[in-house]
């Protein structure tokens, strides 16, 4: 796995954030909004880089602080995005955030997607619900670099039409000849004429051939289950599965204890993960 | 070797109270011997004989601090956060610290400040380690909790530790280890002498070989875990008198309408909330998962990604556990070596 | 107590568990056991250092049927839990055990020695030169003990004791002094005791009433009544919430006092608190009586400790 560097955390003062402000919010769903920022320094601004599927402490100071994968690409350096899925503490009172408040911000932590070792190769997207945000991060990537790629083939599965996020850039993967992205509910909605269907049977029933592809999905456990299972069945090896994991995190740099997954943390050696990494950790 | 004769140790440690705030093992007042390390100031008597509730590690690592404070304050249109570090400028000095605490910090050390980019230079363990000073008392003697010489060195472990006391007749002998235990022990309330250090303690000893690798093989059975932590209250005391865990939680206090702190504080990886999440997943529900990730992260993982263990076998965690367990059945139930 | 060990055996044929103790060879000293099988109940036993009140595993052990070995004062906390609902009557089978009066083994580890036999037949606490008044170990609840006899019981084990501590003839100690104290004097005394706290949350979690545990409202970031501070006043209000919600619910089994690491006088509290509740209503928790108020539906049969 390619670790990446933290470039954005002073290494004297991890725990202190930057100050940043938000720019605008998107109203994604009913739980899920996204929240583009930029940080009050310019300088930290202009230099801020990171990987798709790295991640964030984003918090209100007086509230706390929550981890959040970034959802926006590295090519975009004019905000950074997190989409946030309201359920508890922290994330209820950022819901209530507008343009113009002030966050603080702790990124990029983690270590994002090994993208320079995938490619030539065939990529296999499956997010489910929120987790299509590290992976909206990593299909824009894609995008910004696709002759670095072979076939890309995504699947975006959600409970309702209304629980799918990324409006606007659904319309364009969709248009977009050279992937195959394919949205789906779990069961038939009036006014929905796209595909209805679980993911894992939706993606299974797709047959994406396993020779060369690396399969990336995040999603909720149950999901994840059975995308795994499926995966397996259309023979695909650990070491071609990637996924993204989230535990309850406070520090972000491995200190704290207790993202651990075994004797690896999310927070530093993930939270992306090939399944070869974490063997039956899962 | 040096000598600091019994009746200068008053003279020394005002001497270093010169500059510093001298934390000595103290039998606490209204209570039955329970002994801690706290400020001291002359005339009091120092407990040598007896273990501290709780280790040394917090003058390193507090129970509580202030990681910064933050402001909101209005600017045009946009709400903007201010946000500043304390520099910590207090000198600390402890006195009669044991080898297992002593060499614990230079575990934490690792942890929190490390240069090699593995781990993150922490702006306030920096700011507190960098100014304590360590006076190790050398055991001559164990109590049945003890199992320090179940790891390298035992009680004659060095790290850690600024300047050693050995008690011999009369007095102490004196080993400096770093350059600020030279500068003590060259001192004019120490002399030369030529006593021979006395026999340090051994302690019971528990199987350390391939203990990682025993906790791992015994990991998925769930049933065995569940009976090792059946008497287990799932409280903190463990974690907190560990002078290796270093666990924290961070959590925000509002002080006025506009501006607040942000703390670390101690955590436990035995409390049920440690790993709650906001959506009520938890990932270690269980008093019995809870137990399997507390000993092989002391036993397991940590060696794995560090190549040592997170424990010096202080007994602490035995000493004082309101249920009376034992981490060293535990070890031996794993299996022999 | 010989007794003992044929009386779990045969509990064992009706429950999945016995809960009793065991010596510790370290520790030379009885701890808290689970026995399963005969074979393991031949390591009970029953002594002077059998001070931990057992009834605190009950409520995690609801989906089970539990024997359990009870001292008098213990029995008063497994009927609270039953009244309370967070215990099945039918659930638990008591083996009621008569008891010499217990000493708090690390107060007298503190004195002499983690591992050190301290206690003697005759109550003569001595070793290796250093004494120590046996009073002074021995729990307060036991001088002058209320309940020798179980409340509640299946079965009993043991010889009445004969010899039940005397009990104090007057405030000694600490709590004297404290007595003595002014308001004032008794608010700085407090902060002076809680500037030790490290909320490791050993109260608590060794309290048998406690039953909310990993749900507890003095950890809960929502309402937030006490901050998560380490610091004196965080602490004692900590505290105080925990004390006020064990109003009326309280046996005063000293375990909250036994179990910190730091020496805290935290019966001091709860004395106080079930004192005003027996002179107000003339009730002591885990009696036959009923609560006079009840801050739990007692009719809830299905207590869910986790929620």
């Amino acid at each position: 796995m390619s670790t990446v560097p933290r470039k954005g955390i002073k290494a004297t003062k991890p725990l202190v954030p930057e100050p940043a402000t938000i720019i605008d919010v998107i109203v994604e769903t009913p739980s899920i909004r996204s929240f583009r920022l930029v940080f009050d320094d310019p300088g930290i601004m202009k230099e801020f880089s990171f990987a798709p599927g790295q991640i964030g402490l984003m918090g209100i100071p007086g509230v706390g602080e929550s981890t959040f994968a970034i959802s926006s690409p590295p090519s975009r350096r004019d905000y950074i995005q997190f989409s946030v899925m309201k359920t508890g503490f922290v994330t209820s009172a950022i819901h209530e955030l507008k343009a113009g408040d002030a966050v603080a911000l702790r990124a990029p932590l983690g270590c994002g997607f090994p993208v320079d070792n995938w490619k030539g190769k065939n990529i296999l997207i499956a997010g489910g619900g929120i987790g299509m945000a590290p992976l909206r991060s990593l299909l824009l990537y894609i995008l910004d670099h696709r002759h670095q790629f072979g076939d890309i083939s995504v699947f975006y599965g959600a409970r309702t039409p209304a629980d799918l996020c990324f409006v606007g850039d659904r319309a364009h993967w969709e248009e977009r000849e050279d992937i195959a992205f394919i949205a789906t509910i779990d069961s038939g909605q009036p006014g929905w004429d796209g595909r209805t269907g679980v993911l894992p049977r939706v993606m299974e029933a797709g047959r994406p051939p396993a020779e060369n592809t690396v399969a990336v999905i995040c999603g909720p456990p149950v999901m994840i289950g059975y995308a795994l299972a499926a995966l397996a069945r259309l023979g695909f090896a650990e070491g071609q599965i990637f996924t993204t994991l989230e535990r309850k995190m406070k520090c972000g740099i491995g200190l704290c204890g207790r993202c651990n997954v075994g004797s690896k943390y999310v927070c530093t050696d993930g939270p992306v993960f090939s399944l070869a990494d974490l063997g039956n950790e899962i | 070797m040096r000598f600091i004769p019994e009746e200068n140790i008053t003279a020394l440690l005002l001497r270093l109270s010169e500059n510093a705030t001298v934390w000595a093992p103290q039998v606490v007042r209204d209570t039955v011997n329970t002994v801690l390390f706290a400020p001291w100031r002359e005339g009091a008597e120092i407990e040598t004989g007896l273990y501290s509730a709780l280790p040394v590690k917090g003058l390193v690592l507090p129970a509580t601090e202030r990681l910064f404070s933050f402001r909101y304050h209005r600017a045009g249109e946009r709400e903007k956060i201010e946000i500043e570090v304390d520099e910590l400028r207090e000198r600390a000095a402890v006195f009669a610290a044991r080898a297992c605490d002593a060499k614990a910090l230079v575990t934490l050390d690792a942890l929190f400040l490390d240069g090699s980019g593995r781990s993150y230079n922490d702006q306030h363990y920096r700011a507190r380690r960098g100014a304590l000073t360590v006076i190790t008392l050398a055991c001559t003697s164990c109590d049945s909790a003890c199992f320090c010489s179940s790891f390298e060195d035992g009680a004659a472990a060095t790290a850690g530790s600024d300047l050693i006391f050995y008690p011999v007749s009369g007095g102490f002998l004196a080993e400096a280890v770093s350059a600020t235990g030279r500068e003590l022990a060259a001192l004019d309330l120490f002399q030369e002498s030529n006593l021979e250090k006395p026999p340090l303690a051994e302690t019971a000893k528990v199987e350390l070989a391939r203990l990682g690798q025993r906790l791992l093989d015994k990991f998925d059975d769930i049933d065995f875990w569940r009976r090792t932590a059946e008497g287990c209250l799932s409280c903190g005391y463990c974690s907190y008198a560990c002078p290796a865990c270093h666990c924290f939680n961070i959590f925000d206090e509002m002080e006025s309408d506009r501006a607040g702190g942000r703390y670390r504080c101690w955590d436990a990886c035995m409390f049920y909330a440690y790993t709650l999440e906001s959506s009520g997943h938890n990932p270690r529900p269980e008093a019995a998962h809870r137990y399997r990730n507390r000993l092989a992260h002391k036993f397991s993982y940590f060696p794995l990604n560090r190549g040592e263990f997170l424990c010096t076998g202080c007994g602490r965690c035995i000493r004082g556990c309101p249920a009376g367990r034992d981490v060293r059945d535990v070890i031996k139930a794993l299996g022999a070596g | 107590m010989e007794e003992l060990i044929p009386i779990i055996k045969k509990a064992l044929e009706q429950v999945d568990v016995v809960l009793g103790w065991a010596q510790s060879p370290a520790a030379g000293v009885a701890v808290p056991a689970f026995f399963h099988t005969p074979a393991e109940a031949d390591a009970a036993v029953f002594d002077s250092t059998c001070a931990h009140n057992l009834a605190v595993y009950l409520p995690r052990l609801a989906d089970k049927k539990v024997g359990i070995v009870a001292k008098g004062c213990d029995a008063r906390s497994i009927a609270q839990l039953i009244a309370e609902g967070a215990v099945k009557r039918s659930g638990v089978f008591v083996i009621g055990a008569s008891c010499p009066g217990m000493i708090d083994v690390k107060k007298a580890w503190r004195c002499f020695g983690f591992g050190k036999q301290v206690c003697d037949a005759a109550g003569k606490v001595a070793m290796e030169g250093k004494t120590v008044a046996r009073e002074e170990i021995l729990l307060w609840k036991c001088r002058g003990c209320r309940d020798p006899e179980p409340v509640i019981c299946d079965v009993t084990v043991g010889e009445a004791s004969s010899e039940a501590p005397a009990p104090p003839a007057e405030p000694a100690g600490i709590r004297k002094r404290f007595a003595a104290m002014t308001v004032a004097e008794r608010r700085q005394f407090w902060q002076d005791q809680f500037s030790r706290c490290i909320r490791c949350y050993a109260c608590r979690e060794a309290c048998p009433l406690c039953v909310c545990r990993d749900v507890c409202t003095i950890q809960a970031h929502e309402p937030g009544w006490a901050g998560a501070a380490v610091d004196s006043p965080q602490s004692w209000m900590a505290q105080l919430i925990r004390v006020n919600h064990l109003a009326g619910r309280c046996t005063g089994c000293e375990e909250c006092e036994r179990a910190c690491p730091v020496g805290i006088p935290l019966m001091l509290l709860l004395e106080e608190q079930n004192d005003v509740v027996e002179e107000l209503f003339g009730y002591r928790a885990g009696g036959e009586a009923k609560p006079p108020f009840l801050t739990f539906d007692i009719k809830n049969d299905t207590w869910d400790e986790e929620r």
